[in-house]
């Protein structure tokens, strides 16, 4: 059974490399620039030259998915990273000192909860204006105070171990014992919520993009390509499944990835 | 419930889903209404400010001729010239008088007959409560006798009988009022109930012209998303409709089921240089613009060749568009250009430089029309290749970036010729200091002969000095012309009586029928 387990962990780490890697490389790979228009080579479907057709600008949609890779992915890592290391840290805070205003930081992240998270991301986008860096903001104010509440919940148990007072009795000041003590005890959850987080990210950053509050044309960006075809649905239908594909297949890994993830971390700390 | 159970649940969700997702037109049984006709179009609603058949109520006049419930004195033919309607002619008396004989057999749909009075009544309400009715007509006084009107106005008014056949000026019973958005007017259908989603119609048994209306019963719906315009239409739940986008319009190439009609109408996608930036002070920096750009490809292409390549800002089915020249699309000759200008250095970025500094130009757009964010992104990509770099702007809070001035380049659509004249377009737009003057355009040649157009009566001399105006703006090309709006109407093989005019406001008439 473990070892099953870990194989599909492998496959699927396997999987999310390559993605890495196809977008760290898209420069170098990329048959045509995501940019270059030619109209004489408008709206053509998929053929030996351009693999997944042309948009109505002639520009070659495989390229332009695989630019689209690097804005999406490392925006998300990036949003992923950013929102659980600051959630994550507060939650820390509060979990560790009890006062007036960590009660004020658990309240302030109850509000969060309890909008509906994309809206909550729209309103911010929409505050903030267009491009990719305010829609990264919008996404990531949205989604680090559930990583407050978790680890919060995880280090309030942990507060009156003998191990917590005996470094606390050594005069081991608050922060080290966080950082050295606690972190390591609760940085599991922490990283197979970060991986279960990623998919949604990537699904809101494209989704924000669609509406109009991210990365703006003719940037190449899965959201923003989907919403330009939009209307090319019924007579060029590549324009829109293509980024829709890609958008699909990579939440789809990464989501099985912290599927993967977490039955193996499961498995290693039987309950 | 165990797995197979589940997959098969998914694969039934899965179907049901797929064949939901393809609706079909068979299965529809027609009432005994008689000749009902769907109409979709993406012209109608509140935010264009037609929701009504009130003309005299902001643009409610299009909606009022548009589904055939009234119509003004005077009307265009195919070429934009002004023909009488209600009217069976005119005599202008002198520069401020002009007399209007009615014809004698045209009743309201309500029986009553239209009389000097009535028109008279009519008018006198228009410019009473229409906002731009007052600023176009200058009517200073009207007087009725009989079946004649006389208009006194308090300036020179040559286009006076042009702003006699705008959507406005439809003539309405104003003794019968307006009730539920409802006015009682002279055309072939008679509207039965008006709401923002759209309206009813029935046949007007009493309309007064040769051809009688053929249909029983008309709805018009509001649809203003092009999808599902063009999916109501696939499914036959529409007969006809106006405004697809033009990438649905491949979806309709089936000559066998469908008919697209379409014509070039005066709304115009254009580009307004900024005088104010400094760059652009220099007209050859602008000839480099305008000929950097490829007016053919971006209608063939980018719009499926459903527009006309501009040259000046009337099409050519009007006299005054014809015999224009203007740059043609020469890259080459731009960058010479560029040179000329002093744009002799190259960054690294491929960017043209003057004493070091980038050709930087900001172009301001909105997305509401949706050629506007095509045509900016084209120019993007083909100033690049001569080197100049575009910031495009394409927001729908551009009126705060107008008012500002921060803009060196706006691009917009609009209707240059909605009556049929060419006065209205270049005083507004082209003429020094005017607030839609966006291009802050000065040139005392203009304005002069802008000048002697508003004080020409005579039609000759008018086309004339609409073209060398016109002449005069492209040689100084303070604004680039890309291409006009081809207006279509989709409908079924079976609808007869029914094609796109180029004046966009004439749609439903008598001689509409399904076989």
């Amino acid at each position: 059974m473990r070892s099953s387990k870990r194989n599909r962990f492998y496959f699927f780490l396997s999987l999310i490399l390559l993605i890495l890697v196809l977008s760290l490389l898209a420069d170098y790979i990329m048959p045509f620039g995501p940019y270059d228009q030619n109209l004489s080579m408008a709206l053509r479907p998929p053929d030996s030259v351009h693999w997944l057709g042309t948009d109505r600008y002639g520009r070659d949609m495989l390229s332009r998915t695989l630019s689209g890779a690097r804005t999406t992915v490392c925006t998300a890592l990036a949003v992923a990273l950013a929102a659980s290391s600051f959630g994550a840290f507060i939650g820390l805070i509060c979990g560790y000192h009890k006062g007036k205003a960590t009660t004020l930081l658990l309240r302030l992240t109850d509000v969060f909860l309890a909008f509906p998270s994309m809206v909550f991301a729209i309103a911010v986008a929409g505050i903030l204006g267009g491009g990719t860096f305010n829609a990264a903001a919008a996404i990531a104010a949205v989604a680090w105070p559930k990583y407050t509440r978790l680890v919060r919940n995880q280090v309030l148990p942990l507060h009156h171990e003998y191990y917590i007072e005996a470094a606390r009795m050594s005069g081991f000041s608050p922060l080290k014992i966080l950082l050295v003590q606690i972190l390591p005890e609760i940085i599991g959850p922490v990283l197979i919520t970060a991986a279960l987080d990623i998919g949604t990210i990537i699904t809101e950053i494209a989704g924000l993009s669609f509406l109009g509050l991210g990365a703006a044309p003719p940037a190449a960006e899965w959201g923003s390509m989907m919403s330009g075809a939009r209307n090319l649905l019924q007579t060029a239908p590549w324009t829109i499944f293509v980024p829709g594909a890609a958008i699909f297949i990579t939440v789809a890994i990464f989501q099985l990835f912290a599927d993967s993830l977490r039955d193996l971390a499961d498995s290693k700390t039987p309950r | 419930m165990n797995n197979k159970f589940k997959y098969l649940l998914t694969a039934l969700l899965g179907a049901a889903l797929l064949v939901s997702g393809c609706g079909s037109d068979a299965g529809k049984t027609a009432k005994e209404e008689g000749k009902v006709f769907h109409y979709g179009t993406m012209a109608y609603g509140p935010a264009m400010q037609n929701a009504s058949t009130d003309p005299h109520d902001t643009y409610c006049g299009w909606s009022t001729i548009r589904y055939g419930v009234g119509e003004t004195l005077f009307k265009f033919d195919n070429e934009m010239n002004v023909q009488p309607w209600l009217a069976e002619s005119y005599e202008q008396i002198d520069d401020h008088t002009l007399k209007i004989k009615l014809r004698d057999d045209i009743t309201f749909s309500n029986g009553k007959q239209v009389t000097g009075d009535a028109v008279k009544a009519c008018l006198e309400d228009l410019i009473r409560r229409n906002d731009r009715a007052p600023h176009d007509l200058k009517i200073n006084q009207i007087t009725a006798d009989g079946q004649t009107v006389t208009i006194h106005s308090s300036e020179k008014v040559p286009a006076l009988i042009h702003y006699l056949a705008d959507p406005y000026s439809a003539i309405i019973d104003m003794e019968a009022g307006i009730k539920d958005r409802i006015a009682v007017g002279t055309g072939p259908y008679v509207a039965v109930k008006v709401t923002d989603q759209g309206m009813e119609l029935k046949k007007n048994d009493q309309y007064w012209g040769q051809t009688k209306p053929k249909l029983d019963k008309i709805v018009v719906r509001s649809i203003t998303d092009g999808d599902s315009l063009s999916m109501a239409m696939q499914s036959g739940e529409l007969d006809a409709v106006q405004g697809l986008p033009y990438a649905s319009l491949p979806n309709f190439q089936d000559t066998g089921r469908y008919t697209i009609s379409s014509t070039a109408t005066s709304r115009v996608y254009q580009a307004a240089m900024n005088f104010q930036t400094p760059a652009l002070q220099d007209n050859r920096v602008r000839k480099a613009i305008a000929m950097a750009l490829d007016k053919d490809t971006f209608v063939n292409v980018l719009l499926n060749g459903n527009g006309v390549a501009a040259t000046g800002a009337f099409p050519n089915t009007m006299p005054y568009g014809r015999g224009l020249n203007g740059p043609g699309y020469d890259p080459e000759q731009a960058k010479t250009l560029l040179k000329e200008a002093g744009y002799t250095g190259t960054n690294s970025d491929g960017y043209v430089t003057k004493d070091g500094q980038p050709l930087t130009l900001r172009w301001l757009t909105y997305t509401s029309r949706q050629e506007l964010p095509l045509l900016a992104e084209y120019a993007q990509s083909a100033l690049k290749d001569i080197g100049i770099k575009l910031d495009v702007n394409a927001t729908d809070n551009y009126k705060d970036f107008l008012k500002r001035g921060e803009y060196d380049i706006y691009a917009q659509a609009i209707v240059t010729a909605p009556t049929g004249d060419p006065e209205y377009y270049l005083m507004s737009k082209i003429y020094s200091g005017q607030p839609y003057n966006n291009g802050n355009y000065s040139n005392p040649r203009t304005d002069a002969m802008i000048d002697e157009l508003h004080n020409t009566f005579d039609a000759g001399k008018r086309i004339e000095l609409a073209r060398q105006i016109q002449q005069q703006v492209l040689d100084d090309n303070a604004v680039w012309y890309a291409s006009f709006l081809k207006m279509n109407i989709v409908m079924k093989k079976n609808v007869t009586g029914f094609s796109a005019h180029p004046c966009d406001y004439y749609e439903i008439t008598p001689e509409l029928d399904i076989q």
